[in-house]
């Protein structure tokens, strides 16, 4: 059975009109799917852009097509890696998704449920809108950023973390909104965290700056001093 | 009780019940697969330990013990690694660890001291700075300087000042540091960072502090 493979964020209609005229499953590239290293992008670099190539080509006999986000929604590396992509022969349907539409409610990235839910559910809505209605908390802890390569870092965090940043842009419906990007609860304590090599460590400093936060960065597995600083920092606040 | 910050390089115990503190290098004690701690901390410590406690959370317990002031940062320079922590009102407002470009920032130290003979007590303080991203760069600079015809000990005293400059700012520039680890006997880093800020040196001892919480 062949897939849609995509990464980003893609308008929903782009999404929902491949779906209906192929009929096929969508994989999403930029997770971590163990796939081997094809050495394509160089050692160090995002991880996330590094899994989008890395994917497509261990998947490339079961991609029927790839939807590649490429505006401000993803960021330069999603753009050149759409290039590569078409020039190592994939069938690529570029996409931007900036257009300015009213943001969804935020409903999830509040609620009580764990961490990894919470993100996973939000990343979900990029493909199929989520209209359940959850329980939400009033926050003890905010996790700023963009889900992690390994998300066992959310593990970390307590049920009643707020989730803030690009994952909440997602949710929001408003991947390019930069307003609601830079947006936390001053006074919640916050770890905002980014993939190593990304530009949003722009953001993540200067806001952790502004509100007393933590700034994590990974490449790749969460090590094991990561995991200690944001212990620490949860206990501590 | 046995406490121990159980660094890469060098392991600091504490008896409890006769208050005697030892200090050993890591790699003799790691030969002594029967040995036990009670409470540790340190890179090391985790298979050792019967509770072990993260170095950060040791270092803001000990530094609270140890330190009277309301408003306070604190930065523990380790043989691989840097650790700040920042309180306000005794609340922690701030931490940080850089536990892998900031690596070998001691341990360098201990290598340069060692192959050049330099004692560090004596090692007057450089004027200028060698400019460091990470200890690895910052020794081939060293080399460079030498090439160029600097004495040895100006280039290692700049390097000295470079480390100390990274620390300071690590920790966000405040106008006093205290200074926790065994770079607090090293009177040229003192006094190099001593340029920027207040510095009060508080020992070795401040993560066996912050285990004796955990009793």
């Amino acid at each position: 059975m062949k897939k849609i493979g995509y990464y980003g964020h893609p308008p929903l209609s782009v999404i929902e009109h491949f779906r209906r005229i192929l009929g096929q499953e969508l994989l999403d590239l930029d997770v971590d799917f163990g796939s081997p290293d094809t050495k394509v992008v160089p050692e160090a670099y995002c991880q996330i852009i590094t899994n989008i190539i890395d994917n497509a080509i261990f998947f490339r006999p079961q991609l029927s097509l790839i939807i590649a986000s490429v505006g401000e929604e993803k960021c330069d590396g999603g753009r050149f890696a759409a290039a590569i992509l078409k020039d190592l022969g994939f069938k690529v349907v570029e996409t931007r998704n900036t257009r300015v539409r009213k943001a969804r409610p935020i409903n999830i990235a509040k609620s009580v449920l764990p961490v990894v839910e919470k993100v996973l559910k939000i990343m979900d809505t990029v493909h199929t809108p989520d209209r359940e209605q959850y329980p939400e908390c009033e926050p003890s802890l905010g996790f700023w950023g963009v889900p992690p390569h390994d998300l066992t870092l959310l593990e970390l965090f307590p049920d009643s973390t707020h989730i803030y940043g690009w994952t909440r842009c997602v949710e929001a419906g408003r991947p390019a909104d930069i307003r609601l990007e830079t947006y936390v609860d001053p006074g919640v304590p916050t770890v905002f965290y980014t993939q190593a090599f990304c530009p949003k460590q722009q953001l993540a400093k200067y806001l952790a700056e502004k509100y007393g936060g933590m700034c994590v960065d990974a490449d790749g597995q969460i090590t094991q001093s990561t995991i200690a600083k944001v212990e620490a920092f949860i206990k501590l606040v | 009780m046995l406490l121990a910050d159980f660094g890469s390089c060098w392991a600091k115990t504490l008896e409890t019940d006769t208050g005697s503190y030892r200090l050993e290098e890591t790699r003799k004690l790691v030969q002594r697969s029967s040995l036990i701690f009670d409470v540790a901390t340190g890179h090391m410590a985790k298979e050792r330990a019967q509770r072990y406690k993260n170095e950060i959370l040791a270092l803001a317990h000990g530094a609270l013990r140890l330190v009277d002031e309301d408003n306070f940062a604190v930065v523990d320079v380790g043989a691989r690694d840097i650790k700040y922590c920042r309180f306000v009102g005794r609340r922690s407002r701030g931490l940080d660890w850089n536990q892998s470009c900031g690596a070998a920032a001691g341990f360098t130290l201990e290598l340069l001291g060692r192959y050049y003979n330099i004692d560090f007590a004596e090692l007057p303080v450089a004027e200028k700075r060698i400019s460091l991203t990470c200890a690895v760069f910052g020794i081939e600079r060293i080399f460079d300087s030498i090439i160029k015809g600097s004495p040895v000990e100006e280039a290692v005293s700049r390097f000295v000042h470079g480390l100390a400059y990274n620390i300071f700012t690590f920790v966000q520039r405040p106008k006093k540091i205290y200074l926790s680890g065994g770079l607090c006997e090293n009177r040229c880093f003192v006094k190099s960072l001593s340029l920027y800020c207040d510095v009060v040196p508080l020992g070795r001892h401040v993560l066996l502090a912050g285990l004796q919480d955990d009793e």
